[in-house]
């Protein structure tokens, strides 16, 4: 380990910032020709997928499983992997690439400016799982969040300036809000902003004469629930996936979004004890929300893309509801199986963007009503969106089916009510899910596509997109057929969290330490 | 080769040809084709080698990863009934396979058509090999997922598109009550394991929560009541797809799943299935009269069987429930590929009513199917008999008056429905050009009608010595001894009733009108009755006026309350509080002043909600 040890960090290192120094350059030239741009922001995509995936396989046992490195990098940031940082690291980093390959394909104005924004996306959101200070977490967060406003501002689709407003708005709010929480708690257990590490807000926070007023849990749960669209902080998400170019939809309903999920987790479900209380009712009715009701919303959606952001909202349900479990009940397969399904989310989220937008490349419309019968022109298009959204649904073999399974089982101990609501989701996603691969792609071919294809025949799914796809799927598949990929890192992190809120639990039956 | 290793090779090898075919091969059907065939073979003699030369339980276990306290277990748990049933699966699918090269012949997706059953053979014997509820889930959902693909096989046509949707969906269903048992028996056991359920819950008693979840699975993958709308219009798949999942092998793991579980089943569920098993048999039986699609003709036949399956497992005998799933696998896989035979002589007809003598014209496909045929009737010594008649004579037995009838009206009508069809199609004249012009088909599509018609739906019962080799024998003796077959049993009575008035009767009856169906005219009413579709009208009408609108309500509701008012109204609503200053920033849309208000906005919804 000892020999390992300076080498990684700088691999991590340079996962990071690969991105973001290629990302300037290209923003700094904007008349970088065309073949060079295009290398050198591959080489931007590509490296930190490698290192990523290096870093996640059980090549890297050698440095003791889970992973665990710290350090402190330029500026006084410190940086580092845990158990559950690691496996979104890696998501995030093959999500980059695959979003990466879809930007170099994309014919945009301002090609090397949008790039370079993307570039910039990556590496911020590669820094939020990378980093273990605080301030550092929410420095790239924002690293992050800026490119996609400006993105989605200048390269979106329709509606793209409310979409953006609104969003630029929730997210700042919900940042802030979050932020807040922290610096209360911060203030309580006597320490400073600028420094402080995940590890010491921890322990400074389970100091037993350390108390929170009541509202602190509340408003850093509710601040980060708004960055992952916790109902009912959620009205930013839909609007905002389905404005942004497809690269940025990727990477941000895919791996950037996790940030708000990560954040509950390592802060708001290890030190502040958000499962009990009324703090942790509301968690659940809200998450149970994001279930039934974005499920049901999903069923009312009448536009491909519409559907596909208002989905990603729904499955955040699930993963809630794995936190809650955990954080409330003890049960140390909640928090597995929701990181499970961030990280196969993650993968068959930015899938299923990357093929919509194939299919309006091809059919130039997002609307149902127009499209149809896709499969008979493009059956390898067909044959991979069904495939992703049969990831997206949890069928066995893909990633999600673990999380979910997980997470429904996790909440073996609650009402039957509960499970079944909860449950529902099988059915409803499957509904909403199955009717649109059937009016994209089955049927007779709708008139809108005949009229266009005998106008302009279209190709089915390029080599480029072909590669985008499998890389996505493939590593969604890797962690379906072997579950311990992921297991391994996450394990030891959730039996600690469990085991926290158990004896949380059993020390203050009735009030919570954050009310103490 | 040790029996494990053989087990992953027969697990396995599909998944490998699947791949293959999905990589490699989608534009070499031949290729695929036969690559997926022999696959098939293999692994039936595999399943051969096992049923002949092992004996007892296998098992072999392997933790995939632990998920917490939940370990994601994958393991084999080969015992009689599983063993039986892997000999079914793999030697029905291998002939089926076979049967399918002729068949898809012109088809220009014959790859993506033989990775599909490669992929549904891999999910099928995953879930007969299972050793615990996860796993066995893990290989239904695939199951549910390789039916869907091969319903929409001929994707293009709206009924295919409608019908794998529907499939799928109405599975989903039936896998949410599964879900849910499978979480119940965790909490409750605390354990997944076959074995270990098996032994825990004598302990502790069952609860009936448990045996109604995990019966939902069946219900959906069986299609039994009220989820069995799916399979009549899952008939939209190519005929050798029918044959193989939606008669022979799929829609029976539902029973054989039961039966599996059947120590989990507390006896008001045995109740239940009992009675809703027979009337589902009498009354899908009854509903085989009013179609004329040969095929959809077979689904409802089907349907009846399943319902007898598992009126046969409410009455505590899930081992005779298993036979009769061995049987009926042998002879509907017979009559659906008969029926394929048919339709590919008679160039892709499909109502029986335009068909007609083709006995002459297509002697050996009708010589097999008359066979199976006298097999689902249930004549003496055939196949069929042997199970069929255990099942009504152990109703009789236990006293359950109502069952019987309803398995005698089961059974009259399955001789009726069987009668028409040999009538219809086999008898009198051509009634239509192609009927005219058909033609005997090639011989990879009759050897398999061949084997499986006269050689198992005859033999399967009247050898079962032969057959069913020793180490399965077990599941079949026991209720043979058990029943004591003698001739003045009521069940005996039942089928000499049945096929003398059925079967002959309708054969007479339905050659009063050539090119008609008799019942249709005698009586308009009573035929309509029988075709059916209330089901399907009910859920169309829940999905359009109660879900649909549902669905769009919640989303105004969504934009209205939650995006429109509560976080800007509630700003709004501040801004007016505050006053005229504070106002102009929000009206003049600033972002800051804007943010402002949303923050404030957010935090009030916060305060709300934790203010009791």
């Amino acid at each position: 380990m000892e020999t390992f040890s300076q080498f990684n960090p700088t691999l991590l290192l340079v996962a990071i910032f690969t991105p973001l120094i290629v990302g300037l350059i290209l923003l700094a030239g904007k008349t970088l020709p065309r073949s060079f741009s295009s290398g050198f922001a591959f080489l931007g995509f590509a490296l930190p997928a490698a290192i990523a995936v290096w870093l996640f396989l059980p090549s890297s046992e050698a440095f003791g499983s889970p992973l665990k490195l710290r350090f402190t990098g330029p500026w006084g940031f410190s940086f580092g992997l845990n158990g559950i940082s690691l496996p979104l690291f890696a998501m995030t980093a093959v999500v980059g690439l695959a979003a990466g390959i879809k930007a170099l394909i994309q014919e945009v104005e301002n090609r090397n400016a949008y790039l370079g924004l993307v570039l910039f996306m990556l590496g911020g959101t590669l820094g939020v799982f990378a980093t273990d200070n605080i301030i550092g977490f929410y420095f790239f967060h924002e690293f992050a969040l800026v490119p996609t406003f400006i993105l989605t501002l200048y390269w979106g689709g329709e509606g793209r300036r409310s979409a953006a407003m609104q969003m630029a708005i929730y997210l700042t709010v919900g940042a802030m809000l979050s932020l807040a929480g922290i610096l209360i708690a911060m203030s309580a257990a006597g320490l400073s902003l600028m420094d402080a590490t995940f590890e010491q807000l921890f322990l400074g926070l389970h100091n037993p004469q350390v108390s929170l007023p009541t509202a602190t849990a509340a408003i850093t749960l509710f601040g980060f629930g708004t960055l992952a669209s916790l109902f009912p902080f959620h009205s930013w998400a839909a609007p905002g996936y389905s404005a942004a170019p497809t690269p940025v939809s990727m990477i941000h309903a895919g791996a950037l979004k996790k940030f708000g999920l990560y954040g509950i987790i390592i802060i708001a479900a290890a030190s502040m004890n958000i499962g009990h209380g009324t703090v942790g009712k509301w968690f659940l009715i809200c998450a149970v929300a994001n279930v039934v009701i974005a499920g049901l919303i999903c069923l009312a959606q009448r536009d491909l893309k519409q559907l596909i952001s208002w989905s990603s909202v729904a499955h955040m349900g699930p993963i809630f509801l794995g936190i809650w479990v955990c954080t409330s009940r003890g049960v140390a397969a909640g928090l597995d199986a929701a990181l499970f399904l961030m990280v196969a989310h993650g993968l068959s989220c930015a899938a299923l963007f990357l093929l919509a937008n194939a299919v309006r490349t091809r059919a130039g419309t997002y609307r149902f009503d127009e499209l149809g019968g896709l499969a008979k022109h493009t059956p390898i298009l067909a044959a991979c969106f069904v495939a992703a959204t049969m990831a997206s649904v949890g069928l066995p073999g893909f990633g999600n089916f673990w999380g979910e399974i997980g997470v429904f089982l996790s909440l073996k101990g609650e009402s039957l009510w509960l499970q079944a609501l909860v449950a529902s989701t099988v059915v409803i996603s499957a509904v909403y899910s199955l009717r649109a691969v059937a009016n994209v792609f089955f049927g007779p071919p709708s008139k809108e596509i005949t009229e266009r294809f005998s106008f302009a025949p279209f190709k089915d799914l390029s080599g480029a997109e072909r590669l985008a796809t499998f890389i996505l799927l493939g590593a969604s598949l890797a962690i379906g057929f072997a579950p311990h990929l992921i297991t391994r890192h996450t394990n030891e992190d959730a039996q600690g969290l469990a085991k926290l809120s158990k004896l949380t639990q059993a020390n203050s039956p009735h009030s919570t330490p954050s009310a103490r | 080769m040790d029996p494990i290793q053989s087990l992953h090779w027969i697990l396995f090898l599909p998944l490998v040809s699947a791949t293959c075919i999905a990589l490699f091969l989608r534009r070499h059907g031949s290729i695929a084709a036969w690559l997926s065939t022999a696959t098939a073979f293999s692994i039936a003699g595999l399943a051969l080698n096992l049923l002949l030369t092992t004996d007892g339980k296998i098992g072999w276990h392997h933790d995939l990863a632990k998920l917490g306290e939940i370990s994601l277990g994958f393991g084999y748990l080969l015992d009689a009934n599983a063993r039986l049933m892997l000999f079914v699966v793999t030697f029905v699918a291998a002939w089926i396979h076979l049967f399918s090269i002729g068949y898809m012949h012109d088809d220009e997706a014959r790859g993506r058509f033989f990775g599909g059953l490669s992929i549904f053979m891999f999910s099928i014997l995953g879930i007969v090999l299972a050793d615990n509820l996860l796993m066995t889930f893990i290989f239904w959902e695939l199951v549910g997922f390789s039916s869907y693909m091969l319903i929409a096989h001929y994707f293009d046509k709206d009924f295919a598109a409608a019908a794998s949707k529907k499939a799928f969906i109405t599975n989903r269903v039936g896998d949410l009550g599964f879900i849910l048992g499978i979480a119940f028996c965790l909490h409750h056991y605390g354990t997944l394991n076959f074995e270990a359920l098996a032994s825990v819950s004598t302990f502790q008693g069952v609860p009936i929560i448990v045996g109604l979840l995990l019966m939902c699975g069946f219900l959906g993958k069986s299609a039994q009541f009220p989820l069995h709308v799916w399979l009549t219009d899952a008939m939209a798949g190519p005929t050798p797809v029918s044959a193989l999942i939606h008669a022979a092998t799929m829609v029976a793991a539902g029973v054989y799943f039961m039966a599996r579980v059947s120590f989990l089943l507390a006896p008001e569920v045995l109740q239940w299935m009992a009675v809703s098993g027979a009337g589902m048999a009498a009354l899908a039986g009854l509903c085989a009269l009013a179609q004329t699609d040969i095929k959809k003709s077979l689904a409802y036949s089907t349907l009846a069987h399943l319902g007898i399956m598992g009126c046969a497992l409410g009455l505590g005998h899930p081992e005779l429930a298993v036979l009769h799933m061995a049987m009926h696998a042998f002879f509907k896989a017979t009559l659906f590929l008969g029926a394929g035979s048919v339709i590919h002589g008679c160039h892709h007809e499909q109502d029986m009513l335009k068909m007609g003598g083709l006995l002459k014209k297509m002697p050996i496909t009708a010589a097999t199917f008359i066979a199976a045929t006298l097999s689902n009737c249930a004549v003496p010594f055939f196949a069929g008999w042997y199970s069929k008649d255990a099942i009504i004579e152990a109703a009789w037995q236990q006293h359950h008056y109502a069952i019987f009838t309803f398995l005698a009206l089961a059974a009259l009508a399955t001789c009726i429905y069987s009668g028409r069809m040999l009538r219809l199609v086999f008898l009198g004249h051509p009634q239509s050009k192609n009927a005219e012009q058909a033609h005997e088909s090639p011989w990879t599509m009759t050897t398999p009608i061949i084997i499986l018609g006269l050689g198992y739906s005859i033999a399967a019962g009247f050898a079962a010595d032969a057959i069913i080799p020793a180490s399965s024998r077990q599941v079949i003796e026991k209720p043979l001894q058990e029943m004591a077959f003698h001739l003045s049993a009521p069940s005996t009575w039942v089928g000499f009733f049945a096929l003398t008035f059925g079967l002959l009767g309708s054969l007479k009856f339905y050659a009063i009108f050539p090119g008609r169906d008799s019942l249709q005219v005698f009586s308009p009413q009573t035929y309509k009755l029988l075709e059916y579709r209330y089901f399907d009208h009910a859920y169309g009408w829940y999905i359009n006026h109660i879900q649909r609108r549902l669905a769009e309500f919640i989303a105004f509701l969504d934009l209205l309350v939650i995006n429109g008012l509560a976080v800007r109204w509630i700003a709004g609503g501040f801004t007016a509080a505050v006053g005229q200053l504070t106002s102009r920033t929000f009206h003049r849309g600033q972002t800051r002043g804007y943010a402002l208000w949303i923050t404030l906005g957010s935090l009030l919804i916060i305060w709300f909600l934790l203010a009791r």
